[in-house]
């Protein structure tokens, strides 16, 4: 960024064609980490153009996961860009912990996602055998889930010879 | 970008002077300032070229009401209007105040200004020297002051350190600034530049915060789009909308947008800050509540005189709210 401070959508256009650059230069990254160590301030309207419509362009195809961030303040700014998209951001705190910023799963796929945030990975017969729903129910969660831009996927090759769809979380 | 299109009018054209704007001898806030613009039937609306501006002994102006009559000042000018000061009790009175805030460095150089205007800028030779104000900056729209939130946010912490909630009040007050001039540089349209200044009121237990641009104002540049990118908000009432500016985040580009205002308005919020803004011709001022702020709370002054573009206050007390 060359500044300490993250500042406007000026700034926040260029940080973010950036940050496009570098994604587009690394094909084979699906989970991109974002740093924030050295960055003292950031607006949301920054945080806004440069990160949350980044998250947006690559929703489903690629997750971003924020780090070094544990300013609430600063954290307030990042959720309110992030909720005014829809689109939910994901920080790693110090400890590990995955928080959901900006939208948030809704009531009836919540169980879906926090089975996922659970375990490496997931699939729709599993959270199915675990929770009695049905698997097309299952699939439909994870399903949106990963339209929402909460969750990333992989396309396997199931058993049976037909296609399965393996879910994990952002980080 | 487009520039504003201020209506011309060509200056003198045969009319007789008009009389002149008179301020009052007291505390000069942004009603005072309007109540002065009112009492002459408003500068933009004056039919005679040539417009005086009169500031008695004891006059008192305020941050808020200094960086309005700046641009006020300054479009009377772009306009081809010829607009004199003229300071009753000279330097010694209002006039070396806002000579030590940097209002004649962004004044245009067409403005007279009687007795004279200082040949030294005092905002120049002590800038950066008092703690309790930041001097008038001015917000073009080519080169952006990068430091400018930063020292706006220092004089805030310093004159606010009695306070418990001083930290995180500081990070909350960078917010409101960044937000609140990237706001003009990013939107308001107008080769006239912004201002941004503070002033720390210790005997009033508060300071003040205060933006204005000379663009066309929030309403204008909302409007249009409103139909299109928020149709159930086309047929509010101006006061209405703005409050939902403030309350929601609303923007022209649509509703992923607009999230700056609304971000800054709820961090002033929790910090018990009240809000001014004041349109081309409407006023509110916004007292906080637990959720926010809210129309039931907002004070709002209509048919005011003309003043183009977006002028924003915020007021914060020094010592932390009851």
């Amino acid at each position: 960024m060359g500044r300490a401070d993250g500042w406007g959508r000026t700034q926040g256009r260029e940080v973010y064609q950036k940050l496009v650059d570098f994604v587009e230069g690394h094909p084979g990254a699906i989970v991109i980490h974002i740093s924030l160590s050295g960055i003292n301030r950031t607006d949301i309207s920054f945080a806004s153009e440069a990160v949350v419509e980044l998250a947006r362009r690559y929703r489903g195809a690629k997750g971003f996961c924020l780090t070094d961030l544990t300013n609430a303040d600063l954290i307030e700014n990042w959720d309110a860009a992030a909720l005014k998209a829809n689109q939910p951001l994901m920080i790693e705190a110090t400890d590990g912990r995955l928080q959901t910023l900006g939208a948030e799963p809704s009531p009836g796929n919540l169980p879906a996602f926090t089975f996922a945030l659970e375990r490496s990975s997931a699939r729709a017969a599993e959270f199915a055998a675990a929770t009695k729903v049905s698997i097309t129910n299952a699939s439909t969660k994870f399903k949106q889930l990963w339209e929402q831009g909460f969750l990333l996927r992989r396309q396997n090759l199931a058993p049976s010879g037909g296609v399965e769809f393996e879910y994990f979380q952002i980080r | 970008m487009a520039a504003l299109d201020i209506p011309f009018r060509a200056a003198g054209a045969g009319l007789a002077p008009a009389r002149p704007i008179e301020l009052p001898a007291i505390w000069v806030d942004g009603s005072a300032l309007d109540q002065a613009l009112a009492a002459c039937g408003g500068a933009h609306e004056s039919r005679s070229g040539d417009l005086t501006f009169r500031f008695p002994v004891g006059c008192k102006v305020m941050i808020d009401s200094a960086v309005r009559l700046l641009s006020l000042l300054n479009q009377l000018d772009n306009c081809t209007r010829r607009a004199v000061l003229e300071f009753d009790e000279g330097e010694a009175g209002v006039m070396g105040y806002l000579d030590r805030m940097g209002f004649f460095d962004c004044l245009s150089p067409n403005v007279g200004v009687h007795p004279y205007r200082p040949a030294v800028s005092a905002a120049d030779a002590y800038r950066g020297r008092n703690p309790g104000l930041v001097e008038i900056a001015a917000i073009g729209t080519q080169v952006r002051d990068q430091e400018l939130p930063n020292r706006l946010t220092s004089v805030l912490v310093e004159a606010c350190s009695d306070r418990q909630d001083v930290e995180a009040l500081g990070g909350a007050a960078w917010l409101i600034f960044a937000e609140l001039v990237d706001n003009i540089y990013s939107h308001s349209q107008t080769r006239l530049d912004g201002f941004a200044a503070l002033q720390v009121y210790p005997r009033g237990n508060g300071l003040k915060v205060a933006v204005s641009d000379s663009g066309l104002g929030i309403m204008a540049t909302l409007r249009p789009s409103l139909q299109s990118q928020h149709p159930s908000l086309s047929r509010l009432s101006d006061l209405d909308l703005l409050v939902e500016i403030f309350r929601e985040g609303v923007s022209r580009h649509g509703s992923q947008r607009g999230c700056g205002l609304k971000g800054a308005a709820a961090k002033a919020v929790k910090f018990s800050a009240e809000l001014e803004v004041r349109l081309p011709q409407i006023r509110v001022q916004l007292t906080p509540s637990l959720s926010g702020y809210r129309r039931s709370t907002a004070r709002c002054f209509q048919g005011l005189p003309l003043i183009w573009g977006t002028h924003i206050c915020f007021s914060f007390r020094l010592d932390s709210p009851v």
